[in-house]
């Protein structure tokens, strides 16, 4: 006698798409699996921990009192700069580790459940947004320490906070479109800091444009970095919503329009 | 008649390490992400200070002249660094125990590593030079001082890689290695390489003057573009000489207690 399957009528319809609902009830419960390997593996803060720091007390004691003067005047002009430096740099993060999960094959059981199959790269940059807060608030809080008074007030304080971070989540499509076609983390990593080294450094973040050749200083005015941090210091230190901060969300909301859809269709194509 | 089995005969010292040394090299060169930043650092760190930080740090345009010996020595530590990286790794991964079975100095590997490294960084320092040259840099240095200032770096490349050397016996994995060799990175920059001292905070100022760093930097800078070395130079090679000898002993000590002694 042959052996059959016998399929059992469950009487709920079996559907092979995800609705909006479920979609975001999946990414949140990724972006929560997220959380958990940071509690588990707190070292992963790292970067968004120390490098404010470390950065922050370098920048301004061994080159304020030479660029600036003395130490508090130049502290107006580089946390604004490091917050930005520190926070895109962290968004690097979002790329190494897709590209980690995906080696591991932990993308292959999650295509064995009923879920979104955009839950995991969905989650993944949500849950990334906790470590650019916890950098934000690290730098403005070190600044603090070290004597730099917004004069823009709290509210200008939170809005700088809440822009960068939005511009990093944007900028993290990047890495994760690296993180899904790349071959290692290190590559995706490699990239990333050929990416994102001249943009940071060759911008108004350390030093005015001014004192550079003018041969550089195009490139620094054209640089969307440079666009941001004028953004955040205009809103930290004067209180003021300015072209630059439009600049800036125009900016990020073209990178989420290219890069989001370029990313998703990689990832469906490799998943 | 039984036959004599005579010992192996031990493979002479400049033999042995001359192997070790050819090895080092070897990984050096296939480790071509390694090698393509030990080149492209130093180019990065030149453009970023003379043309990004230079003109702020230095309105006069002559930054260029004061920065190269910082550059020099951040390079060399970043590239001696290696040498901690790979002498973990040949700890753990179980070499070592091979090597011990063989009738050789066991401790030549960890002289292939440093020389090696040494030999590295000296390249690496030729094209620190080349690039500074390109972008502005006017020593008024003599043959005498050429020599002298090549001789100071070649001490402190020495010195340098064999403390990194001792790090890597003691450390538990080549990822720590590379851990504790990162907080080494930062002596040059609470130094004289990028800023006068001057320019400091009071706190901060006392720490640059009295670290290690600072007067091997202000005798290169001295013998290279004529600033006033005072007695730099003496500290220079006194703070070299006490390094080298205070890790080689640690590390002599450290691979004897961990692999045994031959």
């Amino acid at each position: 006698m042959k052996s059959s399957s016998v399929m059992q009528d469950t009487g709920r319809p079996l559907k092979n798409h995800a609705g909006l609902g479920q979609t975001l009830r999946n990414s949140l419960t990724m972006a929560y699996r997220g959380l958990l390997k940071i509690r588990r593996t707190p070292e992963q803060l790292f970067d968004v921990t120390l490098q404010p720091i470390l950065f922050t007390l370098m920048f301004t004691y061994i080159f304020g009192g030479a660029i600036s003067g003395n130490v508090h005047n130049y502290l107006p002009i580089i946390i604004p700069g490091i917050l930005v430096q520190t926070v895109i740099a962290t968004s690097i993060v979002t790329g190494v580790q897709l590209r980690e999960d995906m080696d591991k094959g932990v993308f292959d059981r999650f295509k064995s459940l009923p879920i979104a199959r955009i839950a995991p790269l969905a989650g993944a940059l949500l849950a990334d947004t906790i470590r650019y807060t916890i950098a934000t608030v690290l730098t403005f809080v070190m600044g603090y320490i070290m004597g730099y008074r917004p004069e823009g007030g709290m509210g200008f304080v939170v809005i700088a906070g809440l822009l960068v971070i939005v511009c990093s989540w944007a900028v993290s499509w990047i890495f994760a479109f690296f993180g899904v076609i790349a071959r290692t983390a290190a590559s995706v990593q490699g990239i990333s800091m050929i990416v994102l080294f001249p943009l940071t450094f060759l911008s108004n973040a350390f030093v005015p444009v001014n004192t550079m050749p003018d041969w550089l200083q195009w490139f620094v005015k054209i640089n969307p970095i440079s666009h941001l941090v004028s953004a955040v210091r205009e809103l930290a230190n004067n209180g003021a919503i300015g072209a630059e901060f439009t600049l800036s969300l125009i900016s990020a909301a073209a990178i989420v329009a290219v890069f989001a859809p370029l990313t998703v269709r990689a990832y469906m194509r490799r998943t | 008649m039984i036959a004599q089995i005579k010992p192996a005969q031990s493979a002479s010292v400049g033999a042995t390490h001359a192997v070790f040394i050819q090895r080092s090299i070897l990984h050096s060169v296939r480790n071509t992400e390694a090698l393509i930043m030990a080149i492209m650092l130093p180019i990065m760190l030149m453009l970023l200070f003379t043309y990004v930080f230079g003109g702020a740090l230095d309105p006069g345009g002559n930054y260029v002249n004061y920065v190269v010996p910082g550059i020099i020595l951040l390079c060399a530590g970043f590239g001696s660094s290696s040498a901690a990286v790979d002498v973990a790794g040949d700890m753990t991964n179980g070499i070592i125990d091979r090597f011990r079975t063989m009738p050789i100095r066991s401790m030549s590997v960890i002289v292939g590593h440093v020389i090696a490294s040494l030999a590295r960084n000296l390249v690496a320092t030729a094209v620190v030079f080349g690039l500074a040259l390109l972008v502005g840099f006017r020593p008024s240095a003599g043959f005498v001082e050429w020599l002298a200032a090549v001789g100071v770096i070649t001490l402190f490349i020495l010195a340098i890689t064999w403390l990194y050397a001792a790090i890597g016996l003691v450390a538990g994995s080549p990822s720590a290695a590379s851990g504790y060799g990162f907080a080494l990175l930062f002596l040059p920059y609470l130094s004289s390489a990028f800023v006068p001292t001057h320019t400091m905070p009071a706190w901060l100022r006392g720490v640059a003057d009295n670290q290690p760093i600072t007067p091997i930097i202000e005798t290169i800078r001295g013998l290279l573009t004529g600033s006033p070395i005072h007695d730099s130079a003496y500290w220079a090679v006194g703070w070299c000489a006490l390094i080298l000898a205070g890790s080689y002993l640690w590390a002599s000590w450290s691979f004897h207690r961990k692999a045994g002694r031959r």
